[in-house]
Order: structure tokens, then sequence, then C-alpha cells
């Protein structure tokens, strides 16, 4: 049991009500949250220094526009913030933003992190069409019920790391079915009681119902292996990853959304990924013909090599994609299983290295001669 | 390649200079016999290969890549190899999560006495090649 | 590029395009291969999955029957192509570039900017009908192919990309060699030149440019005029809904600044934009400050200075391919907008980007008495 503060309001109005609390009071001089933003509902990340624009503020609404982990690794990229932030982001935001810090692009520091048990996003196509807002009942309906609907992101439907590691706080929401009424906020650390201490409400004992929580995990892992088996199928070798990464334009959109890729300049866009003339002419001796630009499938595997170790699986990728590719599939499935052979969670303790940076003097003997 | 040649692989091998790339010219100067397969590039330590440099060689159509270094423990730089091997393993399951033959990648250790070590690797290497065939991405277009 | 004697430039060659055009350029290309006039052809052809077009660069003449020259979709920008050959230089290979005038007209810009060395490249466009939406194709590619050809067939371009339908420069000639499909005669198509290499080309290739081109000028010229006149209707319009900061922020305000637009554009060429640069990367206090002037901000800010910026930076060379509007994710009309702005900006100089190879882009020439409309008055 641990310390949470329960305010007897809708979920989004306690919220909002507390991050009203902390820049009225001076405990922050900055809240980094979902916003409103104009007048047709179009919904992006905003930093609010003025009580009276959190009206618009819509914490926990159902869309990523950006990887937050991205914007608050770009908020504190030339130093931590010197005011105290509060930010509120999902779960696998933080753990991009944490495996950002372990890469030296950003800091946690004077930066309160608010985060809550996550329903899944729908993808950014709902958000162009503009069907999101009609779609919202449905998708609190589902999440108080523990569920997760079909028309989210795919990666959403896969994941299992819906309840944030590192937050000082978590709200929580899914398979809750009075989320309408009460807001519960567990304060996970000093920092979160510190945070919170003095705002209007019922500080109780409270923890999050770990049945209930196992138990969409598990919904979310048949999910997963089914997603990752049909993925599978179509990823058979050479001719496979041909007609999988056929469409690609080679624009390195997924690249710029990801969270993980940070690289001022990609190495797939450096001249060490550049052809020659000589280069084509060379293949063409090898090939009756080749791709121009040349390189999708080693930019894809490139990427794969580079990333998989701290993909988060968030989907940005495969939302910015223009021809859908189902590249969060991809990347999570490769990504996951890296992550396995290591026994490393992405984002899980800021205090633990990149397996890639570190080693044991006895290990993967399996991989050697 | 005419069709009654035997198919001789192409394999890159990156060799670490302090020890196996050392252990192959030994090989070499002990005039001991190993097949024709293997290309040779020296780089000081086997911490510098990139996977992006096996993802180009694989991709290019080279049947195999060898990657050689010292044995854990006695890298000339302390701990180069060690990182080599996370890399390779975590190279290895990329490899085999996307349904590319991971064996046709190879991490070994060689030491710079070890020139009938090297002979055999390369031997045992290219046989084992010889078995999974020609790297179909050689003649691709799409890549 | 210069110029072809006057006496040509009114003539052609009438090609035969049996069983069909599409053949009949393929034809046209492996006979050329054969004679040894072009060492390889870049071309898109269909990807093994069949769900896409890719640019492909041909060495292997057999391949050619697979080659589609005029693609239902763009998944990549031509110019981007030839740029991608020929950056490092004009290597030892001829090639031919079988592309849409919008592609030849932007490889000549870049030619300008000193991103691709035309020197061993022959640029051959042909009449274009516009190109489906990428996400429309995606929908039902078999199907979408099927719509694209009875499309081209009746020159009708009610599916196709918004600035295709009002392009008035489908059948511009910039290149060195035009096929003219439009005006010319059952089961043949034009041939055109535009330059000496053209020339040199077609004379190697022992085709005699002595027919008469009138009636693909005439058909030109009448679909040219009409898209004209609904280009600037919907110019027009476009202004007023987008004009003033509050409609320009509005048009943009579902922009997530994933560059997409930025890095399909043929034209940005800059290997680290000045937008992912470390200039708009500021300190935390800056961020604050910003937010506590207005008491919110949106973060990232500077949407508009990249859509703005990007349009001062390109606009002069803009060939309204409409790539950037394909690849947005949020389906913001990038396209019409940036031809829009493109469209008064090229204006102002009298320039149309692409046109020709040896006319400089506005911003690196200049006139000593010009332009006295933007300056103050003397008095």
């Amino acid at each position: 049991m641990i310390k949470a503060l329960q305010i007897n309001k809708n979920f989004e109005q306690g919220v909002i009500e507390l991050l009203k609390f902390l820049l009225e009071n001076g405990k922050v001089k900055g809240v980094f949250t979902l916003k409103k933003i104009s007048k047709d509902g179009t919904v992006a990340y905003s930093l609010i220094t003025k009580p009276d624009e959190l009206k618009d503020a819509v914490p926990f609404y159902p869309l990523m526009p950006v990887n937050a982990g991205k914007l608050l690794s770009r908020f504190t990229l030339k130093g931590s913030t010197n005011k105290p932030v509060v930010a509120v982001v999902k779960p696998c935001e933080l753990r991009a933003f944490v495996e950002l810090i372990k890469r030296e692009q950003g800091s946690l520091e004077n930066l309160f992190i608010i985060s809550s048990t996550c329903g899944g996003v729908y993808p950014l196509k709902m958000a162009a069409d503009g069907t999101v807002e009609k779609n919202l009942p449905k998708y609190w309906d589902a999440v108080k019920k523990g569920e997760t609907l079909t028309e989210l992101r795919s990666a959403c439907k896969a994941c299992e790391e819906f309840i944030p590691y590192t937050a000082d706080m978590t709200v929580d929401l899914i398979g809750k079915s009075d989320i309408d009424k009460k807001c519960v906020i567990l304060l996970n650390n000093e920092k979160g009681e510190e945070l919170a201490k003095g705002m209007k409400g019922e500080f109780l004992a409270k923890e999050l119902d770990k049945a209930k929580m196992d138990k969409i995990r598990s919904k979310r892992e048949a999910e997963k292996k089914k997603l990752f088996d049909e993925i599978e199928t179509k990823m058979n070798g050479m001719d496979g990853l041909i007609e999988i990464f056929g469409r690609c334009i080679g624009c390195h959109g997924c690249m710029r959304v990801c969270p993980i890729c940070y690289c001022k300049l990609c190495e797939f866009e450096s001249s060490d990924s550049e052809y020659r003339p000589s280069n084509y002419e060379s293949d063409l001796k090898k090939r009756g013909g080749v791709r121009v630009p040349p390189g999708t499938i080693y930019y894809q595997l490139g990427r794969l090599t580079h990333i998989g170790i701290s993909c988060v699986g968030c989907g940005s990728c495969e939302d910015a994609c223009p021809v859908d590719i189902p590249l969060s599939l991809i990347f999570k499935k490769v990504g996951e299983s890296v992550q396995k052979m290591f026994d490393y969670t992405p984002g899980k303790n800021v205090e633990e290295d990149i397996p890639l940076v570190t080693f044991e003097k006895e290990e993967f003997a399996e991989v050697e001669d | 390649m005419k069709k009654d040649e035997e198919f001789m692989p192409k394999i890159l091998a990156f060799l670490c200079n302090w020890c196996s790339y050392a252990g192959a010219d030994m090989a070499g100067t002990s005039r001991l016999k190993y097949p024709p397969s293997i290309l040779p590039i020296r780089v000081m330590c086997s911490s510098r290969v990139d996977p992006l440099f096996v993802i180009r060689a694989y991709l290019g159509g080279a049947d195999g890549v060898l990657v050689a270094g010292c044995h854990p423990g006695d890298c000339h730089y302390d701990k180069g190899n060690y990182y080599t091997r996370r890399r390779f393993a975590m190279l290895k399951k990329v490899t085999e999560e996307v349904g590319l033959e991971s064996d046709r990648l190879r991490l070994s250790w060689v030491s710079a006495s070890e020139g009938p070590r090297y002979a055999k690797t390369a031997t045992d290497f290219t046989e084992k090649i010889k078995k999974l065939g020609e790297n179909s991405a050689k003649n691709k277009i799409f890549l | 590029m210069s110029t072809p004697k006057d006496s040509l430039k009114n003539k052609g060659a009438s090609i035969s395009a049996k069983p069909n055009t599409k053949e009949g350029i393929l034809d046209f290309l492996t006979k050329a291969m054969d004679k040894g006039v072009f060492d390889a052809i870049l071309i898109p052809m269909r990807v093994p999955a069949g769900d896409s077009f890719a640019y492909v660069l041909i060495k292997d003449k057999s391949l050619l029957k697979d080659a589609t020259p005029l693609p239902s979709v763009m998944s990549v920008q031509g110019a981007k192509a030839v740029s991608s050959v020929t950056r490092l230089g004009k290597g030892n290979m001829k090639i031919a570039a079988v592309m849409r005038p919008c592609e030849i007209r932007a490889t000549i810009e870049l030619s300008k900017l000193g991103q691709t060395d035309l020197e061993n490249i022959t640029l051959i466009s042909m009449d274009c009908p516009g190109v489906l939406p990428v996400s429309d194709f995606l929908n039902a590619p078999e199907k979408n192919i099927k719509l694209f050809n009875e499309s081209v067939q009746k020159w009708d371009d009610k599916a196709m990309r918004p600035v295709c339908q009002i392009c008035d420069k489908s059948s511009m000639v910039s290149g060195d060699i035009h096929i003219g499909t439009l005006g010319a005669k059952k089961d043949t198509f034009f041939i055109i030149s535009n330059s000496q290499k053209g020339n040199d080309v077609l004379e190697k290739l022992g085709v005699d440019l002595k027919e008469n081109i009138d009636s693909w000028q005439a058909k030109v010229r009448s679909i040219s005029e009409e898209k004209l006149k609904k280009r600037k209707k919907a110019h027009k319009d476009l202004k007023s809904e987008i004009g003033g900061i509050d409609n320009l922020v509005d048009a943009f305000s579902q922009c997530i600044n994933c560059h997409n637009c930025m890095s399909v554009c043929p034209v940005c060429y800059c290997r680290l934009c000045y937008f992912d640069s470390d200039k708009v990367k500021h300190p935390s206090e800056d961020y604050l400050q910003s937010a506590e002037s207005k008491g919110s901000i949106r973060f990232l800010p500077d949407t508009i200075l990249f859509q703005m910026g990007r349009m001062m930076h390109m606009s002069l060379s803009c060939v309204s391919c409409g790539a950037c509007e394909d690849a947005c994710p949020m389906s913001i009309p990038v396209a019409q907008i940036f031809s829009m702005i493109a469209d008064e900006t090229q204006g102002l100089f009298d320039y149309v980007s692409g046109r020709n190879l040896d006319e400089p882009i506005p911003l690196v020439a200049y006139k000593e008495e010009e332009l006295h409309e933007m300056e103050d008055a003397n008095d």
C-alpha cells in the first residue's frame, strides 16, 4: 500500500485541479500536458504557465501526436530546467525519456512526472480524419472495463507495459469503473508526496489492483502473440523482407518521430550511406538493376540494430509512415527479442546501463565459435 | 558461375590486428591449407566492427561474414572484445528475428599463435556456407 | 541545354505504339540500349509485392519489359532518384531517365543547385494526366492500377492528386526528349527533341524529326489553358481560406513536425535541414519564458516557423509535384498551399522552376534596376 491522493471528481477534472493547484501555489512554474490548441479541436502537447489555460488541458486524451519523451528531451537538451515543471505523459513516453536520459539527451532534474495506467491511443489517421472526438465515449468505456479496442494503434494493442515505472505520481485509470466520479492518484515516492502536499482531497493508502492488472496484461499478451505471429509469417527471409519493405520510400519519417532516434545527423542520411556512381556501377555488374534510392533494407535493418535495444513500442513510427508499413510491430517484435536476450526492459530504471555499453566476463557462449 | 563449377563462397572476415589477423598470417606462413573463400579485412580491434559493416556485407551478397578477435580477457585494448560479443549477439538475434540466415554470421576467438585454429575455423565455416548455398541477396534488385 | 534548331522546334517523329503506348515506349528504350545509346535506364518498376512502384536503374535490358513508364503512384520523386545516381559525379554510364514533367523540372532545379550532374543523363518526359494519391492507391493497389490506366485513356484527372488536377504544366517540355501521347494518331505517339543532346540521341536511333506536331501542340495548349483557369480559381479560394495568421495557424494546427514533407521534397536537398539543426534547439529557460509571455505555448513551438521557413527556402524551385502532401501523415493540404505560394514567388521574377537549365534561380541573380516597388520611396 502506498500513499494516494483521492479527489472526488472525474479523473480528468481531478488531475486538472491538481495541476492548477501546483501552478497557483508556485510548486511548479510550468505544466507540460496535452491541450486542445485550436477551435477545431486539435490536440497537441503544450507548456502551460497560466493556470487559466488549464481549462483546455486534456491530460489523458487518447492521442500521441509526438512521443512526449522526445519533447521532454528537447526541453532539457541544453540543460535541466532551472524552474520546476510537471509533465503528464504516458508510460511509453516516460520510458522513452528515461532511455534518452541514459544517452545524455535529457535530464529529470526539477522535472516532476505524472503518468497513468494506459489504455492506449488512437492512430493519428483518426485525428487527421477528425474522428477521435466522436470515439471518445467508446474509448473511455473500454478503459473502464479494462478492454482494448481494435481501433487503437497496433503497438498499444500489444502493449504489456501499461503501468509506468518511474513516475512520481500514477493516476489509476484502467479497469476502474468509477473514474467518472473518483480520481485516485498514487504518490509513488517522496517527490510525489511533496508535490501533492496541501492539495484539497483525501490522502489514503491505496495501490493498483494487481489481479486486474495481471488479467489485462494477459489479454494484451495474447493479442501481442497474435499480431507478432502475423508479422512473422511475412518476415520470412530475404524475399519476405523485400516484400514487407517494398513500399518504403526512404522518407525516414519513422526515424524522425522515433523518440530513441536522437542523432543530429542520422547515419543513413550521412555521406557514409551515400552511393557514388562507382557504387552503382559495381552493383550493376552483379545485378541487372538496382533500386534508386538504394539501401531500403539496409536502412531498416540498420535502424533495428541501432534502436532495437531501447524500443519502447510506442508506435509513433507506424503513424508517421506514408505507406502504412507495419513498422511498430516489426520494431517492437525485434526490439523485444533483443531486450529479452539481455533481460532488459527499456525505461524501467534510469540507473540501469543500456546492455550494449556494458558486459560480463562470461556470457553468450552460444554465439561464440 | 558455370553449373559444373563448385560453389566457392565469398566470406568476408573482419580480423583484429593483434590476435586473429596475426593468427591468419601464421596459418599462411605455416603453409596450412584452407579454402580460398576468405576475404580478410584487418581492423585494430574486433570491437571496431560496426553491425552495419556486417549488414552491408550481407546485403552486398557476401555468402558469410566472420568476425574474429582475441580471446575474452586477452584483448589488446582490455575489453573491446567483450563489447564485440554483446554486439554480435544482438546482431545475430536481429537477423534471426527477421528470418535472414543468421548462420551466415560467425564470431570466433583466434589468438596470434593459433594458426591451425584459424585454418580450421575457415574450413569449417566454408563447409557450412557451402551447405547453405549462395546468398540470394546477390541478385536482388529491390534491396 | 542548348536550344535545338528552330526548324526542329515544331517537328517531331511519329513512333508506333503497338500494342499500346507503354509497350511502344519500352520498345523504344530497348532499341536504344541495343544500339548502345544508353547503358542504363532509370525508370519505375512495380515492386515485388505489387503494392507500389519504385525507380530502378536498369542495366539488364530484359528487365525493361517489367518497367512502367507512367506509374499510378509517385512513390519517390524522380528528381531524387536522378540526384541519388549522379550527385557525386557523372559516372561512366549513359543513362536515360524516364519521368513525369514535374520530376524532370525538379531535376533541372537540382542541377542548378549543384545536386546532380546531368552530363551523362538524357531526360525523357511524357504527357502526364496526374498521379493517384498514395493513400488512396494503397487501399486497393490492383483496382487502382486499373483505375489509373482507364483515367490515362480518357485523360481524366478526377482521381488524381489535388495539385495534379490544377497542373497546367503537365506536358511541359524542359528535358531532352519528350513523348507526346496527346493529339497523336491512334497507335502512335510523338517524339519531340528539346536539346542538342536529344537531337544526338534520336539521330543515333535513326529517328527523323520530320513530322508535324501541330496536333500535339494544339491539344496540349487547350488542356493547359483549361487547367490554368482551374488553377487560378483554386489558388484564389485557397488564399482566402488560409490567409491571415489565424487561418494559417489553423491550417497547420494538426502538423506534428515529422518533416516528412521536407524529406520527400525533391528540392529540399540539405543534408541537415535548418529546422532539424541546433538553430531551433533552445534551452528550457527560453521555452519557459515564451510560455510565460503567452500563458501557454504549443510544445514544440515553431510549427509555422518550419512551414513558412521551408516555403521561403524552396518556393522558387517548387514544381508543384505534390510529393509533400502524399507524405503528410495528418493529411494537411501542404502541396496545395506551397504550390500556390510558389506561383506567387516565381511570378514575382517571371520565373518558372525547371523550365530551362540556363535560367538561374532568381535569388542568385539580379538586375541593377528592378523591384523598386519593394523598396521604400526615396523622398
